[in-house]
């Protein structure tokens, strides 16, 4: 039976989608944004996060942390153990709320992710996947009410400088998508200082016209608490400013 | 001139005043804000003690006292409110009792030595001379029970009563019943006392209107105090018949019962004034904007719980355009509100829409929402009519009544049972072989004890309430007091008097940390438990092993089951406990804002929570009960420890203050609501708060006087709060964000 890493499930997730929905965080990501906010997503094996400001300096690590300062990320699971724990917040949902799949890159753990979708279409679940569309999967596609869909930085070097890959097949796979006629929340998170082109973008996404939404998603820096736990090398970006973000509303849009 | 809008403002503005100057004069007070006004300079009430304790009871005692405590009462007009009146001090001020004297009070000489032999928990408004109950006392004591002993005024009157006879009728009938029933003439004297103190006590008010209205330049001001003036002119003696009549009457009678007993059971607000309003728009005398100024007015006037919406016993919708004006001039005030709003699946889904933007626009607090559902079957199962369980309203923090017929006592009984599983872990921590079985086992022993008690107490009270402290006031609303010529405690149709269990999720935790720990895990002994129970946790890695064990509310937990299994256990015991006269006893989970100092009273617990740190809140999950906090998983956890029967074991969740007040937001809490709801959920107190602002406030109440929170079914003035009880709201609210 095929099984899944992942890293977390949050339940009552109220900004993954529209409704109350159940959002499934998977393990693993071809890409390594710098500013990423989950950065514990990205490696594909279990890993353990230490936090030392809440170690009580007990000197038992080996016999188990409860203090929460060691805490491991990824638990390899079956669809249907995802499913049952999905299944809790069925009272909730009604038309709108669902289950979101993200990650990392949830189509990374294409057999599981497949499996367990279809699961939920069996309950006759909402669904839809937060991906950064470095991979295209028509048939996972075709089975989601929608797609929540990243296009971080508009020129492919700069794309690969922060993020560790270009962004021609991000595009390509964009436009394929719209084809499906699924729609599709296309999203960029506003980084300060990196030259993101996200008028480009902007202009890019109008001429889909699934794209539904255009968010753009203000970086925070809540990431960079996992990143010291990960022992990585943290980088510092802004927080965008006021100004900043209002000079950039002009470009996100709702159609419709 | 001066629009409503203008007037409103000015209005909320002198509340804000009022809650500055009471925080001053009464020092912190984890209650209700109850409306009050701050009392004047030359405020001086004199009490009459009739018992050689040095307290005053009886018809004659209460009787003597609201009539002393009502003409010492200034009447309150200001000119910006349609309505008139306010109440400043109240009877259970002068009885002893610590929980509610403001520290003006404690500051005068006579009331120091007076409050001498007075204790927190035994105060002086029970006569333990007449009525002893020392036998009881070591186990109310041993279990840390709220005993509900002179636990008053929790029912509801019917107001329909009151607004037929009006305060004139109220006289006639009591004179009438009293030639008839001439044995009972100590009980009609009282009753005709206590109606000319309230007429007096209108009266005064006319006096004030009648010398303001001549100072007073602005027109439409002049105008309004002329017609206030006609309105209490109108309702001094006669029924109201216009709207503005129905207000202002209610806010005298809540004035009164308020002083009385600080009953705070309202009515169903848009059945009930719904005649009036469309008798008034029929003749042309009344416009909505006015109608909803007059309610934001009779809701600033004091919080009373009023309910909305819901279905009559046929299962036909209720909601009226009125239920829409009740909404829309609650939002216009904007203050300490509790309007809840009765759910079921009939009932216009537009409405509640409007309902939760309101909660979600304002963060307030208010409204609340119950479920018909739940508690209309629950009811029933006590042998009651589907009409009668429908008419049983929410009325007050987390309990029910049927106006003018039951007598439920509820919110004032309640059994810690965190205390009662130190008592079981004391206990077995002499036994040679230790288990959870075991440990249920002497729980479920002495919580048997600790009901029987609870219920011996109950029935002191029921039979001698009337000699303690009769009902003077309500009784004037109630079926078959003033036709009986006896106490509502003596008359009511029905004793289901609700019983609340407080602390289920330290005992569910504690057991769910034992099974998983000691016994499937091994990870610690029985016996390095109990050293750890006893030496406080001294060592913290022993209190995170139990600590971080799967909580309640996590969702398919051992602790989940623990709280399950609890709750058949509470309900079969409740339920089982034989009483006496047709009397029963309605389990439900709910700590009032005790919570503080009920966990002063509990050792350290299996759970990692140490000795004397509160107790949790209600049948709400212990902090950091699941890593994402998630609302539903609470939802759940509390919808899965229902007790059935009628009582509540209310939801109280702080939301995530993201939620914004648009179609998405609304949608996302109506459905969270109607998830609750069909599984069985009861009671929902929702707090959507501005983090930021709770934080500054937090720091310096001041900053932000107007700052509501629902503590537990009631809403408070944040600023009022102690120190200690902000933190907690503070920190459920960090909890859930």
């Amino acid at each position: 039976m095929v099984r899944g890493l992942v890293a977390d499930i949050q339940r009552a997730s109220l900004h993954d989608g529209a409704g109350i929905r159940t959002t499934v965080f998977l393990k693993g990501c071809p890409l390594s944004c710098m500013w990423c906010h989950n950065p514990e997503c990205i490696s594909f094996e279990p890993q353990e996060l230490f936090y030392p400001e809440k170690c009580i300096g007990c000197g038992r690590c080996r016999e188990g942390c409860y203090a929460g300062a060691r805490v491991l990320c990824g638990k390899w699971m079956t669809a249907g153990e995802v499913l049952s724990e999905v299944m809790e917040d069925t009272a909730y949902y009604n038309e709108d709320g669902g289950v979101t799949i993200s990650g990392g890159e949830p189509l990374a753990q294409r057999a599981f992710l497949g499996e367990f979708i279809r699961l939920c279409r069996e309950k006759g679940l909402n669904c839809a996947v937060e991906t950064s569309l470095i991979y295209y999967d028509e048939e996972i596609f075709r089975s989601l009410d929608f797609v929540m869909a990243d296009l971080k930085i508009w020129d492919s070097g700069i794309h690969k400088k922060y993020t560790g890959v270009g962004n021609e097949k991000i595009k390509e796979h964009f436009i394929l998508l719209n084809k499906l006629g699924i729609p599709i929340i296309a999203r960029t998170p506003v980084i300060p200082g990196i030259d993101q082109g996200i008028a480009q973008i902007s202009r890019f996404l109008k001429d889909l016209r699934n794209v539904k939404q255009y968010e753009l998603l203000p970086y925070h820096p809540l990431g960079n608490a996992k990143k010291k736990a990960l022992g990585q090398t943290v980088v510092e970006f802004p927080v965008p400013t006021q100004e900043y973000k209002k000079e950039l509303e002009k470009y996100a849009y709702i159609r419709g | 001139m001066l629009t409503y809008a203008d007037r409103l403002k000015a209005m909320r503005e002198t509340k804000i005043r009022h809650t500055l100057e009471k925080k001053k004069q009464n020092g912190y007070t984890d209650l209700d804000d109850f409306g009050t006004v701050p009392i004047t300079e030359d405020y001086e009430m004199e009490p009459w003690y009739n018992s050689s304790n040095g307290s005053f009871y009886g018809y004659e005692g209460m009787c003597e006292n609201f009539c002393r405590i009502m003409d010492a009462h200034p009447p309150y007009v200001d000119p910006m409110e349609m309505l008139c009146g306010r109440w400043r001090d109240m009877l259970v001020n002068y009885r002893g009792d610590l929980h509610y004297m403001p520290d003006w009070l404690k500051k005068k000489p006579k009331t120091r030595e007076f409050m001498k032999t007075a204790t927190n928990q035994w105060s002086k408004r029970w006569d333990e001379q007449r009525f002893p109950y020392d036998d009881l006392k070591p186990l109310q004591e041993k279990y840390n029970i709220t005993t509900g002993i002179d636990g008053d005024a929790h029912f509801a009157c019917d107001y329909s009563i009151g607004f037929a006879l009006g305060f004139g009728g109220m006289l006639e009938k009591i004179r009438k019943y009293r030639e008839i029933n001439r044995d009972r003439k100590a009980f009609y004297d009282a009753e005709e006392r206590t109606v000319l103190a309230i007429i007096r006590f209108i009266d005064r008010h006319i006096e004030k209107i009648k010398e303001m209205i001549p100072q007073e330049e602005r027109p439409e001001i002049k105008e309004n105090l002329e017609r206030m003036l006609k309105t209490c002119e109108a309702v001094r003696y006669d029924p109201p018949r216009t709207f503005q009549e129905a207000c202002q009457w209610t806010a005298f009678f809540n004035c009164a019962s308020r002083i009385y007993t600080r009953d705070g059971a309202g009515f169903q607000m848009d059945r009930l004034l719904y005649p009036y309003y469309e008798n008034d728009v029929e003749n042309g005398a009344i416009d909505d904007e006015t109608v909803k100024f007059l309610i934001a007015n009779l809701l600033l006037i004091d919080p009373h719980y009023y309910q909305i919406s819901g279905v009559d016993e046929n299962d036909k919708d209720m909601t009226n355009h009125l239920s829409y004006l009740i909404l829309e001039a609650a939002d216009s005030i904007n203050i300490a509100c509790n309007l809840t709003v009765r759910v079921h699946e009939n009932c216009d889904r537009a409405f509640l829409k409007k309902a939760v933007y309101y909660l979600l626009k304002n963060k307030n607090g208010w409204p609340r929402f119950c479920n018909d559902k739940a508690l209309a079957e629950g009811y029933m199962r006590n042998g009651v009519d589907r009409k009668t369980a429908r008419e049983r309203i929410a009325v007050g923090c987390n309990w029910m009544c049927v106006p003018g017929r039951e007598f439920p006592m509820n919110d004032t009984v309640k059994i810690n049972i965190a205390k009662v599983l130190d008592v079981a872990l004391s206990e077995m921590k002499e036994e040679k072989e230790k288990s959870t079985h075991r440990l249920f086992e002497l729980y479920e022993a002495h919580l048997k004890k600790a009901i029987d008690v609870t219920a011996r107490g109950i029935n002191l009270h029921l039979d001698h309430a009337w000699e303690v402290t009769p009902e003077l006031v309500m009784n004037l609303m109630m079926k078959n007091t003033i036709e009986q010529g006896k106490d509502a405690s003596q008359a009511a149709e029905f004793y289901t008097v609700g019983v609340d269990g407080a602390g289920l999720a330290v005992v569910a935790d504690s057991f769910g940390a034992l099974q998983t720990r000691v016994e499937t895990e091994k990870v610690l002994s029985w016996e390095q438990v109990y050293e750890a129970l006893d030496n406080n946790f001294q060592d913290e890695r022993t209190r995170l092993i139990l600590n971080s064990s799967p909580k309640y509310c996590h969702g398919g937990t051992v602790s989940d089951a623990w709280a399950r299994k609890l709750t058949e256990s509470w309900v079969k015991l409740v339920r089982t406990q034989e009483m006496p006269a047709g009397r029963q006893l309605l389990p439900g989970w709910f700590s009032w804002s005790r919570t503080i100092e009920y966990g002063s009273k509990v050792g350290a617990t299996p759970n990692g929570r140490r000795a004397g740190e509160p107790i949790s809140h209600g049948a709400n999950p212990n902090p950091h009960f699941r890593g994402d906090g998630a609302p539903t998983a609470q939802s759940n956890g509390i919808a899965s420890v229902q007790c059935g029967y009628g009582n509540t074991a209310p939801l109280q969740i702080e939301f995530d203050p993201k939620v914004a007040a648009d179609d998405n937001g609304v949608e996302i809490i109506e459905n969270f609501i109607l998830g609750h709801f069909r599984q069985g959920g009861t009671l929902i107190n929702i707090n959507i708060l501005d983090g930021e602002k709770l934080m500054e406030a937090n720091k310096d109440p001041e900053l932000y006087p107007d700052l509501v929170v629902r503590v537990t079914g009631f809403t408070a003035y944040f600023a009022s709060l102690s120190p200690q009880f902000r933190q907690l709201v503070v920190d459920r609210f960090l909890e859930g964000v």
